[in-house]
């Protein structure tokens, strides 16, 4: 088989690393990781962008690289570690338990739903000057796996995670279809984010006034 | 040097090379491991020591054990051996008996040397060694579809399932080594080869904790040379995955692509380098990570499926392009 070529090798490894990373933040039982693997896949979209801005020569790029990595790396995920510390301690507690399913089992369905995202975003045929079609159809995988891991996980921080990521699955697919966007587009993606980011600050503050835990199965009750 | 080596002596020094590496390269690991931990750690050379003298101890087998029990390492061993005639171990081009099998036929060799020291396990009545061969066989069907989907995604590369082809194509440029399948399906391999030489997730190498025990357990019963053909047995199946890694997978450079003396002789010392740099990432993965429980196998081993699904996946659409 022909080799794709080092730009394009790059930019789909880059896109199955993100991937693998969404896989990471289903399987991590404890929240400050689930923080950093976010903040991981984030720093890979900054890097992304920078290399398709140097191969395409398209400067706006660094300047959207540059603003989402300081969002996403380093304010969104400082601010939910604050959200999500526990009032007494200042250790971030375990959400090993929010499982509905054993972790292999999880895997297995979100590996499902990752080839349902690939193959439907596959077979839409968008080709781009800018960037690999694999990397679109990823990204299509990306949006499933993290609706998986807002299924399969009962708490509020892998709620929270699984929506931000979904946004890093999204600007991914952006990224790939137009990159040549003008910046002022991709700014606004970016505040919707910001947008999120409070409401989802506001919902977890009243859950833990509520019940003084993370996990979100007691919301299956009618009354509190 | 530029002598022409006869391609028969060639075939028989990929086998011999390994043969004769494979005890040094786990008194290797063993050293390194233990250096990472402060201690001083057994010479290199223990291995080679080890098997003298259990060369020259006496040989007992249980009561009731069949012929069997005492032909099962010869077989396993006879197994090994043949591996290094179907992979490249020290050159670039087939040789003759390269192509009496590929990657499938490399698979159910080395199947077939587990399986002999499995049903020998059985032979002997013990409930240790019973216990670790069905414990090995359980958890080889876990991986072994990870293993077929490493496969499928060297089908997929290159047209055929043969190990000097998918070694060309890593060659030939460097687009073909950055492509996500083929760096998914290393890294599912590598995975499964830290399980198979009993590093992670659960095992302890040195085998004295009968709790996390998988395969040193297999040879409870075993005395004498057969015990020490046992230990090589290992030895060389680690030393053949190791190869597969390096020559197939991750740096098929510096094998031999003539039939010069020096190049062969270059050929024995890169590959004896390479299975030393692989041993070293081993000993630091096998230090910095703190073992499973034995049925937390399951999650590493998803971890891994989902690596070579995720290959194969990036497979379509254009080949990765």
């Amino acid at each position: 088989m022909s080799s794709p070529g080092v730009y394009d090798g790059a930019a789909n490894v880059i896109a199955a690393l993100m991937l693998l990373l969404e896989f990471g933040m289903l399987r991590q039982a404890l929240v400050r990781d689930q923080v950093r693997l976010y903040a991981a896949q984030s720093a890979l979209i900054s890097v992304l962008a920078i290399v398709i801005a140097a191969d395409r020569n398209l400067p706006d790029l660094y300047a959207l690289a540059a603003l989402s990595g300081t969002l996403k790396v380093v304010v969104v995920p400082l601010l939910l570690r604050r959200l999500l510390r526990s009032p007494s301690g200042d250790e971030t507690p375990g959400v090993a338990g929010s499982y509905t399913m054993s972790p292999a089992s999880a895997v297995l369905a979100a590996i499902g739903l990752a080839a349902f995202g690939f193959f439907s975003f596959g077979s839409l045929g968008i080709h781009s000057p800018q960037a690999p079609a694999t990397a679109l159809a990823i990204a299509g995988a990306m949006v499933f796996v993290a609706f998986g891991l807002m299924i399969v996980r009962r708490d509020v921080a892998s709620q929270a995670i699984g929506f931000f990521s979904l946004e890093n699955a999204i600007s991914l697919a952006s990224l790939v279809v137009a990159a040549g966007l003008p910046l002022l587009l991709e700014t606004a993606f970016l505040f919707d984010l910001l947008l999120a980011v409070v409401v989802f600050a506001m919902l977890i503050r009243a859950h833990r006034a509520r019940s003084e835990s993370l996990s979100t199965a007691d919301l299956t009750k009618l009354r509190g | 040097m530029n002598v022409a080596v006869p391609i028969p002596l060639i075939q028989l020094l990929q086998v011999l090379t390994v043969a004769l590496a494979a005890p040094g390269l786990t008194g290797l690991i063993a050293k390194v491991e233990a250096r990472l931990q402060g201690r001083r750690g057994p010479r290199v050379l223990q291995p080679y020591y080890d098997l003298a003298k259990l060369v020259r101890k006496e040989a007992l087998a249980p009561e009731g054990a069949s012929w069997f029990f005492l032909a099962a390492p010869l077989v396993a061993v006879a197994a090994y051996l043949t591996i290094p005639l179907l992979i490249p171990v020290l050159t670039t081009y087939g040789l003759p008996l390269g192509y009496m099998g590929d990657i499938l036929g490399g698979g159910f060799l080395l199947s077939l040397a587990s399986f002999a020291v499995a049903v020998a396990a059985l032979e002997s009545g013990s409930p240790y060694a019973q216990l670790g061969s069905s414990r090995a066989k359980t958890f080889s069907a876990i991986t072994e579809p990870v293993v077929l989907f490493v496969v499928f995604t060297v089908a997929l590369l290159t047209g055929t399932d043969l190990p000097y082809h998918l070694a060309a194509t890593v060659r030939s440029s460097a687009g073909q080594v950055i492509r996500p399948a083929h760096l998914l399906a290393s890294a599912a391999l590598f995975m499964v080869i830290l399980h198979e030489t009993g590093r992670i997730p659960v095992e302890t190498h040195t085998g004295t904790s009968e709790f996390g025990m998988i395969e040193e357990a297999r040879s409870f019963e075993h005395s004498g040379p057969y015990l020490a053909l046992l230990k090589w047995g290992s030895e060389l199946k680690q030393f053949i995955l190791f190869t597969i890694l390096a020559d197939v997978f991750l740096v098929p450079w510096g094998l031999a692509s003539t039939q010069r003396l020096g190049d062969v002789v270059l050929a024995i010392a890169a590959l004896l380098a390479k299975a030393a740099a692989v041993g070293c990432v081993v000993a630091v993965i096998d230090d910095s990570f703190a073992k499973l429980r034995l049925f937390k196998i399951t999650e590493y081993a998803s971890a891994a499926f989902l690596l070579a699904v995720l290959g194969v996946f990036t497979l379509y659409l254009g080949g990765g392009s």
